[in-house]
Parts: C-alpha cells; sequence; structure tokens
C-alpha cells in the first residue's frame, strides 16, 4: 500500500515540476539510514544507491555536511570510515562541544546569507564588507592550523591545504 | 464433525474475521490461514496449488505489467490537462470529462490502478485552479467502481467470476456494459447536484489550468505509440478471445510480454511494481476456499441457500445482488465473491437450472456496492489515502453521505434491469 501512496505522489510532483519546466527523471534507488553512537555522540549519514551505480552520501549529524556523489559502495563506506575515526579522534578533545557549536553557525549562517542574497538586493559595499570578513575568516583557520597538533593522518586533508 | 470439517471452518472463520478487522495485512493472514490448511492436513499441498485460478492471476499480472509501462509515458496528465483545457477550466466540465476518463480506463484497467493515476493528476488540476478537489476525488472513485462493473477486466470479482464460470470478456460487454451506461449517467446526475455548489470558478482560476501544457506531460512519444499498438491488440484479443479459444490470461499475459519486449525498458524495474501483495493474497484466498469445498463446508452453504431460495432463481438474484452489495460496502468484496463462486456453482448443481443471471447479479452486486462506503473498495481506501497525503481529510461520513445513497440508486437500478432483461 505504502509503495501505491509513494508512486502516486512521484507521479503528482513530476507533473507539477514538468509543467515548471523540468525534465524528470525517477531512478529506483535505496536509501540507507547509518547511525552511530560514540559513547552518546551521535554520528549519522544517508546515502542513496541506484541501478545506475551512483551514490551520494549526505552526513546529518551532528552537523550536516553537503551531498556529495561517488562512483561505488566502497567509496562510500571509506568516507564514512574516515569521517567517523576524525569524529572518534575529535570527541576526545575538550573543543568538541564548541566546535560542533561553531560548525552549527555556520552552516546557519550560510542559510542566512543565501536568504539575505536572494531576498534583497544588497549594497555593494556590504556586499564587499561580507566578502572581506569571510576572507580574514578563512585566513584565520590557515593561521590557525600551523599553530595547533595534527592529529588525524588517515587522509590528507581535502579542503585544507 | 470431522477433525478436518471443524479445523477448516475454524482456520477460515478466524482467516476471514482478521482479513475484515484489517489488524494485520490481509496478505499476510491470508498467507498463513492458507498454510495451516496445509498443515492441519486439510488438503495436500498439490490440490492446493490446484485451487489456485491461474487464469485469474495471470490476468492480473499481465494487465499490471501493461499499467506498469503505460503509466510511464505520461498518458494519464496528457488526458487530465487536455480535458481541463477542452472544458475551459470550468469545474464541472472537468469533473465530467474526467469521470468518463475514469469510467473507461476503469473498464479496461484495475480500478485501483485508475484511480493511482487519475487522483494524482486531477490533485494537480485542482491545486493549480485552487479548488476543492473532495467532490473530484469522490465522484471519480465512484466513476471507477461504476466503470470497472462494465467488463472481464474492470475489477477483480469479475476476473473472479469469468474465470471460474468461463464467462467471455464479450460476454460482460454485452450483459453488463448497458447497464453501467446507464448507472453512469444517472450517478454523473446525482453528483451534479449535490456538488453544484462546488462546481465555480473565476476566469484567474480557469486561467490557470489554460496555462497548462499538455504536451510535455508525454515522458515518451514512442512507448505510447507502442502502449497504443499493445492496448489495442489486448483489447481485441479480449474480445475475441471466446472465439479463439484462448483464456483471458493468455491475452493479457501475450500484452504484457510484447509491451516488455518492444519498450527496452528493464524487465526488473517493470516486474517490481507488480503487485505481489495482491497476488499472494489471491492465490491464498483460493486456497483457502478451496479448503472449504474439499470438506463439503460450500456443498452445505449451497444446500441452505436452496432452501432459503427454495431454488427460485429470482428469489436467489434479488438476494445475491442487494447481498452482496451491502457486504460488499462495509467488507472486502474479494474474499466474498471468493466464497460466493464455488457456493453459486454448488447451488446451480443441487437445483440444476441454469444460474447466468446469479452471476450477474453478483458481479453487479458486489461491484457496485463497493461504492457504499469508504471502505467498500480498495479503490476508495487509496483515494482517500492520496487525499490525505495531500493534506486533505475525506471522512468515512462524508462519503458515506454521497456514496451510500448512489450505491442504493445504482443496484436498484440494476435490480430492474436483471428483473427485465433475465427474469
Amino acid at each position: 500500500m505504502r509503495n501505491k501512496y509513494i508512486n502516486a505522489e512521484i507521479m503528482q510532483q513530476s507533473m507539477k515540476l514538468k509543467q515548471m519546466g523540468a525534465d524528470v527523471t525517477v531512478i529506483n534507488s535505496k536509501l540507507c539510514y547509518i547511525s552511530f553512537d560514540l559513547s552518546g555522540f551521535k554520528v549519522s549519514y544517508v546515502y542513496n544507491v541506484n541501478k545506475k551505480n551512483r551514490y551520494f552520501l549526505e552526513r546529518i549529524k551532528p552537523y550536516p555536511l553537503p551531498l556529495r556523489e561517488f562512483d561505488s559502495e566502497d567509496d562510500v563506506i571509506e568516507i564514512i570510515d574516515i569521517d567517523l575515526s576524525q569524529f572518534k579522534n575529535a570527541i576526545k578533545s575538550h573543543n568538541i562541544e564548541e566546535f560542533i557549536n561553531i560548525a552549527r553557525k555556520l552552516d546557519s549562517v550560510f542559510h542566512k546569507f543565501e536568504d539575505l542574497f536572494l531576498y534583497y538586493n544588497l549594497p555593494e559595499a556590504e556586499v564587499k564588507r561580507l566578502s572581506d570578513e569571510i576572507l580574514e575568516f578563512d585566513r584565520d583557520i590557515d593561521r590557525i592550523k600551523e599553530t595547533s597538533e595534527r592529529i588525524c593522518f588517515d587522509k590528507e586533508p581535502e579542503y585544507l591545504k | 464433525m470431522s477433525d478436518h470439517l471443524l479445523i477448516a471452518v475454524s482456520i477460515f472463520t478466524i482467516t476471514y474475521m482478521l482479513i475484515m478487522s484489517e489488524k494485520i495485512h490481509r496478505t499476510v493472514v491470508a498467507l498463513f490461514g492458507a498454510v495451516l490448511m496445509l498443515v492441519f492436513s486439510v488438503e495436500g499441498q498439490e490440490e492446493a496449488v490446484h485451487h489456485i485460478d491461474t487464469n485469474t492471476i495471470g490476468l492480473l499480472i499481465g494487465m499490471m505489467i501493461i499499467v506498469s509501462i503505460l503509466k510511464r509515458t505520461g498518458i494519464f496528465e496528457y488526458l487530465a490537462i487536455r480535458s481541463a483545457k477542452i472544458a475551459n477550466g470550468d469545474p464541472w466540465k472537468i469533473l465530467m470529462m474526467l469521470s468518463i476518463i475514469t469510467a473507461i480506463s476503469s473498464a479496461l484497467l484495475d480500478n485501483v490502478t485508475t484511480i493511482l493515476l487519475i487522483i494524482p493528476v486531477t490533485l494537480v488540476i485542482t491545486e493549480a485552479m485552487d479548488i476543492n478537489p473532495l467532490p473530484f476525488v469522490i465522484t471519480e472513485t465512484i466513476m471507477s467502481n461504476v466503470g470497472g462493473t462494465a467488463t472481464l477486466i474492470g475489477d477483480p470479482p469479475n476476473i473472479m467470476i469469468g474465470s471460474a464460470v468461463g464467462l467471455s470478456f464479450m460476454d460482460f460487454v454485452t450483459n453488463l456494459a448497458p447497464i453501467v451506461v446507464i448507472i453512469f449517467i444517472v450517478n454523473l446526475i446525482i453528483l451534479k447536484f449535490i456538488f453544484k455548489q462546488s462546481m465555480h470558478a473565476t476566469e484567474s482560476q480557469k486561467l490557470s489550468v489554460m496555462n497548462m501544457d499538455e504536451s510535455i506531460a508525454i515522458n515518451d512519444k514512442n512507448l505510447l505509440i507502442k502502449g497504443g499498438i499493445v492496448m489495442a491488440i489486448t483489447v481485441s484479443g479480449f474480445m475475441l478471445h471466446a472465439t479463439l479459444g484462448y483464456e483471458s490470461a493468455t491475452v493479457a499475459l501475450f500484452g504484457a510480454s510484447l509491451y516488455m519486449l518492444i519498450s527496452n525498458l528493464d524487465p526488473e524495474d517493470i516486474l517490481l511494481e507488480i503487485e505481489w501483495t495482491t497476488i499472494f493474497f489471491f492465490a491464498a484466498l483460493f486456497i483457502l476456499v478451496g479448503a472449504l469445498e474439499d470438506v463439503g463446508v460450500i456443498e452445505f452453504l449451497a444446500s441452505k441457500m436452496v432452501e432459503f431460495t427454495k431454488g427460485d432463481i429470482g428469489t436467489s438474484s434479488v438476494v445475491i445482488l442487494f447481498g452482496s452489495s451491502i457486504a460488499s460496502a462495509f467488507l472486502d468484496n474479494i474474499p466474498f465473491v471468493a466464497t460466493m463462486i464455488p457456493l453459486l456453482q454448488d447451488f446451480g448443481i443441487q437445483t440444476g437450472q441454469d444460474i447466468t443471471v446469479l452471476w450477474w447479479s453478483l458481479a453487479l452486486g458486489a461491484c457496485l456496492g463497493g461504492n457504499g462506503t469508504l471502505v467498500g473498495a480498495s479503490a476508495n481506501v487509496i483515494a482517500s489515502g492520496i487525499v490525505e497525503k495531500h493534506g486533505k481529510k475525506l471522512s468515512f461520513m462524508e462519503y458515506f453521505k454521497v456514496g451510500f445513497p448512489l450505491m442504493l440508486v445504482s443496484v436498484c437500478i440494476a435490480y430492474v434491469y436483471v428483473v427485465v432483461r433475465y427474469l
């Protein structure tokens, strides 16, 4: 019965999206929900497996990490493994709570910025100021990295060179 | 009572009650009951398999495959938008056109399938027009049950009756379609009166549907053309199956396999959409009822029916028509009809009369009865579920106030038809 309702809903959404100009392709897939409990610290992910051999992974806890696409299930498992071991290390740190809070704030700030950009016409000077502040924040991260002890060596950081 | 008789009746009664209670999924209950018949040696495994009507199962699977491919073409979205535009956005005209599409589709496809295809597109149109979808949903649900009554393949009770008794597609069309057309028209007139307050739209509401583009609704024109050819062959096959000496399932499975062959779609995707729970439910029911037949319960009930009606065909057809419509309004009509079929067959043997009229009475009662309440037919339950997911509520009483009187009117018309034509 649930499948019937899902199919009916997909049909409805496809019709609306097509009327909006979209090209809609519906692919049968499985959604896997994975959760770990690291001594009370919850880490969870979702990933989608489909017959086109594309794997979409997203971390949802402790803070969301944007969707990434992979070629194989092994890559997905490897990324989860590394991500998890990083959190295992991170929870030993006394800064973990503060780190999670900052990550969540960053996520929230990003969405506020998006709204600001999409809903308002911003003065050029303000845009420049925000850009400069982000650049400064970015430099701060690079600077702090140089003076902090590295604790994870499973792989090289993707963004922090 | 012998042990087997007692066990069979107990298993059947408990299974039936559990199915009706809807506390556990009906397929699980029916399968468990069927297997218990084997465990308690009421019947052997070979006998049990022999009771499964492969024609009904094959017909259902064949039509499910055809629909699974056909719905990918976007034909229902196209038809709904096109109808709304032909109607110039007039809600009543849209309702009338969608009702005709629903009834015809339901005569050629299963009711549940029709509802699953027509309600979502209706909701998109009513949402675009910002009008209440409930009059549309109620009308389409009623019309799907009415339309499904017209043919052998339109409603599961008809599939079971046709298969068990050997009535052909054309037998159903010539005997039931004429009265179904009349019932459709009468129902539509009454529904127009009931929903007249909801059938208004401003110019901007009409414009919103006129701005929709039906041409982009078709996903795959090639697949649609192939589907049209397959449907034409399949429907022609149904019309000629008795003459050609084929079972209806052979026709449906030929159409299904041909469409799979020429569609170039992944067969796994297609077969995944077969409603296996429904197929297993039917198979289990056939075993359960078969076990009752084997132990003599059906024969006993048939003799009681002969006693009650004094073997009079006229009285029996009235009892069956009204009895099955009331039963189907509140209970699942599939197990009901599955039980009635061998009972009527025994009735025919015991009275030694031609009981063809009883089959039409059963088909009319069981199919039209489904309109009586929200739980009367699977199509009604599905329609209400889709609407609920859309944020609207179709309550039991809201449906009952419209559905039950219409069901009584339909059955009374059917009664007059049966009396005038057959008795």
